[in-house]
């Protein structure tokens, strides 16, 4: 009996701590929102016709829905990615490079290996991930085993990922069909149909004109399988040890370096996946000129998902409503669409004050319970001054 | 106030009159009352969450009170932050130091009260040479403090505050961080404060150092006061059982128990600081390596655990060289291990009870299979070990770093006995902990001798060293520098703690 009140209790103070959380998060959009609606005003438009063109084009229409769900999905694959890794304390920001070797390998599945049929789709797809994965190795291990900081190996490494994948598309990877020869960009060779994500299109009654696929439901599979690794398995638990307190894993006889380079490599499967959407979804080739800028994208996103798996889903449409609200603010508004940059701005700006204001006041409240049993005041003071 | 004919040197320099102090859910201080006369080294003692810091606060102004008067030299204040505080010559120096480590000592002194627009800094230097030199402080004004050692760190906390003229100083728990020495070379300090007229408060639950230091002594017990006496009328003994409610053990029975085979071997150790380190424990022995730390406890304790490769030597468990063992490979072989430094060693502060209870165990397959944790079994482990060591917490979801220094080191505990080690390595077992702490890791200790393991404690508390040990060996700048029995003088084995055999003759 006492058990099950406690159990209740506990669940009583999760809630009121996710509920804490909501109301930062609520604080924090309306404190971005005012501030963007200043700047609205300063040029003279309606703030609330502004913003309801902007929610309008994502939610006004299951078009609107699909298209706005399209430019989430690569969204919550990169944040994912870089949340992995920041849950074992290392930064991963080569997600951009991972991503376009990610997209260059897949390539070769993509355009060679239609013989595969229904099975070439998922065949891509592990294509990309091991690219990604490939990549992400070198950090991985220059940093095990010589120490060498992630941040800066990643960044060299996203350059010479540009090149390589430019050295690519003009080598081998670059088109054989004629029609190719008369496109201003250099291109892949055009994938056969086998190699595209599926399209969800008809389930949702858009058509199959609307480039909604697969893989929205695998990015938000990810999510799941992501949560499921840091909380239920052994190697989630390591590394989460290894992130907050290297030396009691490793006196807890957790090998650090092997956590490391295995959570490393999860992320760059995870960034792999990233140029999917481009390839398989929006073209049905890989172009020189495809959309880069992801992998920082995914930074900027996970820490507004407050680099939870679930966080990140809300926090990619979130960006993903912004984004398309460019469009909105283009056509139907006399503001620049430039405010639509400031607010992302200022929205990861004011989301991650109001988390670390709601993350201090809940530790300080569990300190505070904590003493209320232990009658324990002296961390609970700690805390405090 | 009354003058009872004493005079005006005699009446208080501080008074606080019926404190109370709330935090939601817990009364920190009720109805406390505290005089404070000039020149005096007034001790506040009691166990962890006695509210002795928190009452210090209020003085010091960091809490404001729930009730009760503060009068400072007859005058009632409303002390609202550390500034007025300050102003009415009250400072306070924290456990943890709040210094910039690359800053030099003057520049952290005179930091936040620079004076003027230009810093002139060789001036400052020679004010502050000056006031340590006053005080019979020694330390460099020119060094960095990133250089200086915790005790020379405390010394400059010190400085700050009467650098900003206080006559009235809190030291919350200052000897916690100490050496024995650093500890010795404090005392000298607060003595010569206390001939120059400064009143200090000197906040422990180290009952020796307060008989020791203190002109007075108050103890509080969950957040009132208890008793009000002076060193001449008390002993340790009345003093524990002032503080935790209850008669406190300071000798426990040893059990008697027959030695078996060795169970741990070391034969010639070195590497980092260590040079040729042998040690012999036998089942059922407790092996105590009493030294000033720094001499290589630590490394003695990482290695003995595989954190460390020795450079030479010999580590055998059970006969088994543990050479090129990782540390997993060591505890699955049967070793356990308390760490000294329970936050950077022993507990994921940010993860859950149950999450550390199975730290160390995540690869049985008892806990866990080829991927996924099995958390059944894993919060039954932990419900288990908290009922069984009575470590208090709400429940098992909460995070490690909510609970007290005794619960996570209970916590611990339980986590390394639930093993069934064949050696137990203890390092500082007891470090920070209070009196009733203390008792309950000391008869753990001795269960496991009773039960036939094999314990090395490492501790620099020789009192813990006496109180536990069969055996004793010195460690001296990495070498084992005498063993003795239990029965030894403490002066003997001071000899050995400090490697110079000049000493006898003192």
């Amino acid at each position: 009996m006492a058990a099950s009140t406690i159990a209740a209790s506990a669940r009583r103070e999760k809630l009121a701590e996710i509920g804490m959380q909501v109301a930062a998060f609520l604080i924090a959009l309306g404190i971005a929102l005012g501030i963007g609606s200043l700047i609205i005003i300063g040029y003279g438009d309606s703030p609330l016709a502004v913003y309801s063109a902007v929610v309008r084009f994502s939610f006004g229409s299951l078009d609107g829905l699909a298209r706005m769900l399209v430019i989430a999905t690569p969204l919550i694959f990169s944040a994912l990615a870089v949340s992995v890794c920041y849950k074992a304390a290392m930064f991963n920001i080569g997600v951009e490079g991972q991503y376009i070797v990610g997209m260059g390998v897949a390539t070769v599945a993509a355009a060679h290996f239609g013989f595969l049929g229904v099975f070439q789709f998922p065949a891509v797809l592990v294509f990309a991930m091991i690219g990604g994965m490939a990549y992400a190795a070198i950090p991985a291990v220059l940093k095990v085993k010589t120490g060498a900081h992630e941040v800066v190996t990643t960044i060299m490494l996203n350059g010479i990922a540009i090149s390589l994948l430019a050295w690519a598309l003009r080598g081998p990877l670059k088109f054989t069909d004629a029609a190719g020869a008369f496109n201003i960009n250099l291109r892949s060779d055009l994938f056969p149909n086998s190699a595209m994500a599926p399209n969800l299109g008809h389930y949702l009654g858009v058509g199959t004109d609307v480039p909604l696929n697969l893989l929205l439901p695998i990015a938000v599979a990810c999510s799941v399988l992501v949560w499921f690794l840091l909380k239920r398995t052994r190697l989630g638990y390591e590394a989460r040890a290894v992130g907050s307190s290297p030396g009691s894993a490793r006196v807890g006889g957790i090998s650090i370096g092997a956590v490391q380079i295995k959570v490393f490599l999860i992320s760059g499967a995870l960034a792999g996946l990233v140029g999917m959407q481009q390839i398989l979804g929006l073209n049905n080739y890989l172009p020189l000129n495809y959309e880069a800028g992801l992998g920082f994208t995914g930074i900027a996103v996970a820490f507004l998902g407050q680099n939870n798996p679930f966080g990140i889903i809300a926090a990619a449409v979130m960006w993903a409503v912004l984004a398309r609200g460019q469009d909105a603010i283009l056509i139907e508004t006399t503001v620049p669409v430039e405010i639509i940059i400031i607010l992302q701005a200022i929205l990861i700006l004011t989301v991650v004050v109001a988390f670390q204001v709601a993350k201090r006041r809940i530790s300080r409240r569990r300190l505070r319970l904590a003493a209320v049993q232990d009658q324990d005041f002296e961390d609970a003071d700690e805390e405090a001054a | 106030m009354q003058n009872d004919g004493a005079g005006r040197d005699s009446a208080p320099l501080v008074v606080m009159e019926g404190v109370t102090k709330r935090f939601p859910g817990v009364v920190a201080n009720e109805d406390v009352s505290l005089e404070l006369r000039a020149g005096e080294i007034h001790a506040l003692i009691g166990e962890n969450g006695a509210g002795k810091s928190t009452l210090m606060r209020v003085l010091y102004g960091i809490y404001p009170s729930d009730g009760g008067r503060v009068f400072v030299r007859g005058k009632e204040l409303k002390l609202s932050s550390p500034r007025v505080a300050i102003a009415n010559g009250i400072g306070m120096v924290h456990q943890h130091f709040v210094l910039v480590d690359p800053f030099t000592v003057t520049e952290n002194i005179i930091l936040g009260d620079e004076g003027g627009r230009r810093l002139d800094l060789a001036a400052a230097n020679e004010r502050v040479a000056e006031l340590a030199e006053s005080f019979g402080f020694s330390v460099d004004p020119t060094a960095k403090v990133e250089d200086l050692s915790v005790g020379e760190e405390q010394r400059v906390e010190i400085l700050k505050a009467l650098y900003r003229g206080v006559e009235i100083l809190i030291l919350d728990e200052p000897t916690a961080v100490l050496t024995p020495q650093e500890t010795r070379e404090l005392f000298g300090n607060l003595l010569r404060l206390r001939e120059s007229g400064k009143t200090i408060v000197f906040i422990s639950h180290k009952l020796d150092e307060v008989l020791e230091i203190a002109d007075r002594i108050t103890v509080l017990r969950r957040g009132k006061v208890v008793g009000e006496t002076t060193p001449a009328e008390t002993s340790k003994a009345q003093l524990a059982e002032m503080m935790v409610g209850r008669p406190v053990l300071f000798r426990l029975e040893k059990p008697t128990v027959e030695l078996g085979e060795p169970v741990l071997q070391v034969e010639g150790l070195t590497g980092g600081r260590l040079h040729g380190v042998d040690i012999t424990v036998r089942s059922g022995e407790i092996v105590g390596v009493a030294g000033v730390e720094g001499n290589g406890q630590r490394e003695l304790a990482e290695a003995l655990i595989g954190l460390t490769k020795p450079d030479a030597g010999r580590v055998l468990l059970e006969g088994k060289d543990l050479a090129g063992w990782s540390v997993e490979e060591v505890r699955n072989a049967g070793v356990a291990f308390i760490p000294e430094d329970r936050h950077e060693q022993g507990l994921v502060l940010a993860m859950s009870l149950w999450e550390n209870a199975v730290l160390g165990r995540q690869d049985d397959a008892e806990f866990s299979g080829r991927v996924v944790l099995l958390i059944k079994k894993i919060k039954e482990l932990a419900a288990d070990l908290i009922r069984r060591f009575d470590v208090r917490a709400r429940n098992i979801n909460v995070n490690a770093g909510t609970l007290s220094g005794g619960n996570q080191q209970k916590l611990i505990l339980a986590r390394e006995l639930e093993t069934d080690p064949r050696l137990l390595v203890a390092a500082q077992p007891t470090r920070g902990l209070d009196v009733g702490a203390i008792e309950f890791v000391w008869k753990q200790i001795l269960e496991q001798k009773a039960a036939g393991r094999a314990v090395l404690l490492i501790s620099a508390e020789l009192d813990e060293i006496y109180a536990l040990s069969d055996r004793i060996v010195t460690l001296y700048e990495g070498k084992i520098t005498g063993e003795f029995s239990p029965d030894a003088e403490p002066e003997a084995i001071g000899v050995g703690m400090t490697g110079s055999r000049s000493e006898e003759h003192v």
